[in-house]
């Protein structure tokens, strides 16, 4: 017996890209924060061949998570045939020879960026969110030390002074995307620039969320069946986006968060953000097979 | 007609990495020891902010990316996270350098003397313009010193302390793996010393000195004086599994000691990178010299300026915004819109 028939052939990078020291502290620290949910933990967070702020944080994550049988989904805005998504999708195929799906509800691992999807995630799923900005407090107090210390401290109440300024100065709370929540009843955190059409679904959601920002080194988590409440004051309920009622105008699909397209003429149409749903309800249309997943909103509603 | 699912993102960034790739047309081997014979300060600024030591990797991150220095410096960042560590080497000692280059502002001549080294500083920057017109530039040859300066020079601050003019950092003795690893740890503050220095060592040139420059103008309550900059090699000695001790090689260092006046005592800042860098080194000691005791949000404040010229980390944020942020915009303009409508629903109802 050789020494070399024991060992395997040198290879310019490790499987999944990522050597082993490196996962190895992604795994510790994605379970620290599962532990601890919605807690910030500071991770070394390796350089990846793309740019920082490009899904660095999730890549590093789903890099870690990835195995040869996890079927891979990648979305940005909805999209999985954005450009980004497209790139992501390839690199961690190829990284890992990982298949690849845009069906919801054949992935294991989604990685998403702005977007939870519209079909139900499942106990067996993980999302992975690429997150810009880990930190809530940010408006509030860019310094990231004296944040760590009011999340210690769960001293919140600059956070709610924010909020309740802007119901003053424009009749309602102004914050778009990013609507900081409150874990567990513990952490705020912010759950990535996701719509607020799409904070309700991570509340006592069956699957586990992992949320990782490359850049700014911290990442997250919502485990599974984990109270996520917006911060919301008791006389001023919490307000997704006037979606319900909207139509994609390629899809028919109706009742779920839509991309506005302006129109030559001054007006607008919509078009069914999470696109695999729109593929799904046009295939349903034609009579061909597909299963469609329950759905977090029915008639524009959430359902929970 | 049926909603396409195109796969046409993916034949677009191909086609667009096509098109940025055919202006550098064939890199040859040839090319890349062109540009590292032509170029070694480039190529030292790159390895510095890359943190990776390699003059032809260097050379080849620079002809891959057509000298887009950002994408140049993460294309070795990533290529480094692959890459094992296998030893650590012994530290380097500011008097066990071999230096090319010493000066100090401070004093007029200092033990070991000044050495003027390699610089343009007198130079009169005038282009040889004369090349276009196909007449080649042969600079003139050096004629040596009579007598040649030492290669090795003590620290003018080790001096400044032994006559009690400053109070000398204790020696640190953490050793090997123990030595904090901004590579291997997640930057936290206050920041471990160890990391602030590794940080500065690869920040991004310019960026350092954008805070720096604005420490010296007056945004920072230090004045600097120069009291050494050195442009150096140093001896890379790691030891062998067997035990013996071997040198790897050397590797081109710059550094700088910054000092101001502090009551009867002088303060000092410090900063060293890979590679020849002076300008990176002199505003990168001027944070460190102001730091201490700077005002939170302050541009001298360590959070600050580490953050600020994390060069892999600022340039990929500034370019993510190229990337598609229609949901975040359709979120705020939903909230827009409401906001608008309940303003002019109560513009609309009667003065009470």
């Amino acid at each position: 017996m050789s020494l070399k028939s024991l060992t395997k052939d040198w290879e310019p990078m490790s499987y999944g890209f990522l050597d082993a020291s490196a996962k190895c502290e992604i795994r510790r620290k994605t379970l620290k924060a599962i532990a601890v949910p919605g807690c910030q933990i500071p991770y070394a967070s390796r350089e990846v061949p793309m740019a920082r702020g490009w899904g660095t944080g999730g890549l590093q994550i789903s890099c870690t998570l990835i195995n040869p049988r996890t079927t891979v989904k990648v979305i940005d805005q909805g999209a999985d045939d954005s450009v980004n998504a497209a790139s992501i999708r390839r690199f961690l195929s190829r990284v890992s020879g990982a298949p690849t799906t845009t069906d919801t509800l054949k992935a294991d691992l989604i990685q998403s960026r702005h977007r939870i999807p519209e079909e139900k995630l499942r106990e067996d799923q993980v999302l992975v969110l690429q997150v810009p900005n880990p930190e809530p407090l940010r408006p509030v107090q860019p310094n990231m030390s004296i944040a760590r210390q009011m999340h210690a401290d769960a001293d919140y109440g600059r956070m709610w002074l924010q909020l309740y300024e802007q119901i003053v100065r424009s009749g309602r709370v102004m914050q778009g995307a990013s609507y900081p929540s409150l874990v567990h009843g513990r952490f705020v955190m912010t759950p990535s620039p996701i719509p607020r059409w799409d904070v309700p679904k991570m509340h006592m959601a069956k699957h586990l969320t992992i949320l990782s920002a490359g850049r700014e080194k911290r990442l997250h988590a919502v485990p599974p069946y984990t109270r996520v409440e917006p911060l919301v004051f008791d006389d001023v309920p919490y307000q997704v986006e006037e979606h319900g009622q909207l139509t994609c105008t390629r899809s028919g699909a109706k009742g779920y968060f839509m991309n506005e397209i302006p129109q030559n003429d001054g007006t607008s149409t919509y078009e069914v953000s999470d696109s695999e749903l729109g593929i799904k309800t046009i295939q349903k249309a034609d009579g061909d097979t597909v299963e469609l997943g329950d759905t977090w909103y029915q008639d524009g509603e959430m359902t929970q | 007609m049926a909603y396409v699912a195109t796969r046409g993102g993916e034949r677009a960034i191909e086609q667009s990495q096509r098109l940025f790739r055919e202006e550098m047309g064939t890199i040859t081997a040839e090319r890349v020891a062109e540009i590292r014979r032509a170029l070694p300060y480039l190529i030292d600024r790159v390895m510095g902010e890359a943190s990776l030591y390699d003059e032809d990797l260097a050379a080849l991150a620079l002809a891959q990316t057509g000298g887009e220095l950002y994408e140049a410096v993460l294309l070795l960042r990533s290529w480094r996270t692959t890459q094992p560590r296998l030893a650590v080497a012994a530290p380097v000692t500011q008097e066990g350098l071999f230096t090319h280059r010493r000066i100090s502002a401070a004093f007029k001549d200092i033990p070991g003397g000044q050495v003027l080294g390699p610089t343009l500083d007198y130079a009169h920057r005038i282009l040889a313009t004369e090349v276009l017109s196909d007449q080649a530039y042969t600079p003139d040859p050096v004629e040596p010193a009579a007598q040649p300066s030492p290669a090795r020079q003590p620290s003018v601050a080790a001096w400044q302390a032994e006559n009690d003019l400053l109070s000398a950092a204790p020696a640190d003795p953490t050793a090997g793996n123990d030595i904090p690893d901004i590579t291997r740890e997640p930057l936290l503050f206050p920041s471990k010393r160890a990391h602030t220095l590794q940080s500065l060592a690869r920040a991004e040139t310019g960026g350092v000195l954008a805070l720096g420059y604005a420490a010296q103008r007056g945004y920072g309550q230090a004045h600097p004086t120069v009291n050494e900059l050195r442009l150096a090699e140093g001896e890379v000695m790691v030891q062998h599994p067997r035990g013996t001790t071997f040198s790897a090689g050397r590797v081109k260092i710059s550094q700088a000691e910054v000092v101001n006046k502090k009551g009867t005592q002088l303060e000092l800042g410090f900063a060293a990178t890979l590679g020849w860098n002076e300008v990176k080194v002199i505003a990168a000691a001027t944070l460190d010299l102001n730091s201490e005791g700077a005002a939170k949000g302050s541009a001298t404040e360590e959070e600050f300026f580490l953050y600020h010229t994390e060069g892999v980390e600022s340039s990929g944020f500034c370019i993510h915004f190229k990337l598609p942020h229609y949901v975040t915009f359709q979120s705020s303009l939903d909230a827009m819109r409401d906001a608008k409508t309940k303003k002019n629903a109560r513009q609309a109802e009667p003065a009470e």
